[in-house]
């Protein structure tokens, strides 16, 4: 049987110090969405419903495909769905009716 | 693959870079339609305003690299403000009308003749964006992240910059609540600049310690 | 001593010796240091020799694998005391409240086979439990 401890005691963000690639000197502007998002975190943390380290466990929770799959803001958008379920905030049924209805504009 | 994000692996597994956006109408993403939803249902339930939102939004686009020189202008000039600045970072900054929105404190680092300072966030993407802004796309990810902190002198060579030996290189790793701005050397030549003219040559590579200042 | 401290405590000292004289103060309540919770004092003063435990927390740190297990020196003790940053990523918001220390160790203490200059050096900020005195 595989140890599997690692995937336990070593988040998949505890990079410093591994072996890694040159660095590519890549910018982009945020789109409004993005934008958007990161207000949105900055709005959570001042009102204490979701706090900063509240937000970086739960982009740790999301696990090493998903982390790997989604970009930064795409990662933090379902960060906060999963927080917000948790505190009960909102229901998974609440935020797809609400998905489905924007999806429809 | 999206064409604004560059290749990249953030963490230490490998992954696809499967990257496309599952495209809605009006080409919205759906994450996209995550973000309204969560937003929209928030506001409903009275948790946060709308206006908080669009407010933070203005407050985030006025937070540029900008900022970060004009304190370090004020640094080279005012050698009381320096010291009030490295005593304490965010004090100093609010003395100059920049405001701190979060928690974080500010640790201003001093470059002098005998130590280079360079900032990472080797677990996220911690960064001193009250005063210089969002971060770039390559300090959040891996190859900055993970040998910022174990290779620095290399790391600087990819950006031209080269440090000697006989000048420490001091990493700061930011893990909690402090966040760094670097407090670059003021280049030789600059004696009779303003400090409009100073902050004009500060860039945000420099106050992150990858570069050095050039006129 | 600010200048405003300063008359504080004058105005302290004036209104205690008056209050001594009058008998209402017992000149030892006078000089009675006050005791401090558990936690208010930092446990680390700046120079001393510390080292970050070698835990491998499941669930959520903040203290970096590399750094574990690392000796060093506090450079600054954080203030104020602050939560502790593991926990509050579960929703703790406040209470329990202890000092984050600037920890200062050399790359080559840090990287074994470190490449760069002997004089380069780390530093992380580091919470009261992960900390103990060498």
């Amino acid at each position: 049987m595989t140890d599997t401890s690692s995937l336990m005691t070593r988040l998949p963000n505890d990079i410093g110090g591994v072996p890694a690639d040159h660095i590519v000197r890549s910018e982009h502007e945020l789109e409004p969405w993005e934008k958007r998002c990161h207000a949105l975190a900055d709005v959570l943390d001042f009102r204490k419903i979701i706090n900063t380290e509240e937000k970086r466990r739960g982009v740790e929770a999301l696990g090493s495909e998903i982390i790997g799959k989604l970009t930064y803001y795409e990662r933090w958008i379902v960060a906060f769905s999963n927080i917000l379920f948790e505190k009960r905030i909102l229901t998974p049924e609440s935020l797809s009716k609400k998905i489905d209805e924007v999806s429809l504009r | 693959m999206d064409p604004k994000e560059p290749k990249h692996d953030d963490h230490g597994h490998n992954h696809d870079h499967s990257h496309d956006a599952i495209t809605a109408s009006k080409n919205r993403s759906y994450y996209e339609i995550m973000e309204i939803a969560v937003r929209e249902l928030l506001v409903e339930q009275k948790l946060i305003g709308a206006d908080e939102i669009r407010r933070q939004i203005e407050v985030l686009d006025s937070r540029t690299p900008a900022l970060g020189a004009k304190v370090v202008a004020r640094a080279w000039v005012d050698s009381d403000f320096r010291s009030r600045l490295v005593a304490d970072g965010r004090a100093a900054c609010e003395e100059l009308g920049i405001s701190f929105y979060d928690d974080t404190q500010l640790i201003v680092l001093e470059n002098t003749d005998t130590v280079h300072n360079l900032i990472v966030c080797t677990l996220c993407s911690c960064y001193p964006r009250p005063v210089l802004g969002l971060p770039p796309d390559w300090y959040k990810l891996k190859p900055y992240r993970a040998r910022a902190v174990s290779e620095p002198r290399s790391v600087l060579a990819e950006f031209g910059t080269v440090i000697p030996d006989n000048v420490e290189i001091r990493v700061s790793d930011s893990t909690a609540m402090v966040r760094y701005l670097v407090l670059p050397n003021r280049p030789n030549g600059t004696e009779k600049y303003t400090e409009e003219q100073l902050a004009a040559i500060v860039t945000r590579d420099t106050m992150i310690g990858v570069a050095q200042v050039k006129l | 001593m600010t200048s405003r401290r300063t008359a504080l405590k004058i105005g302290a000292a004036i209104a205690g010796g008056f209050m001594i004289s009058r008998g209402t103060l017992a000149v030892d309540d006078f000089h009675r240091m006050p005791v401090l919770a558990l936690g208010e004092a930092p446990l680390f003063k700046v120079g001393d020799r510390i080292r970050v435990l070698k835990r491998s927390p499941i669930g959520h740190y903040r203290v970096p694998t590399y750094v574990r297990g690392k000796s060093g020196v506090v450079e600054s003790v954080v203030e104020p005391v602050r939560v502790n940053n593991e926990e509050e990523a579960y929703g703790r918001n406040a209470g329990s409240k202890l000092h984050y220390y600037r920890i200062a160790i050399p790359m080559r203490a840090v990287w074994s086979g470190y490449s760069g200059s002997p004089l380069d050096g780390l530093r992380i900020e580091i919470f009261e439990t992960w900390l103990e005195r060498v």
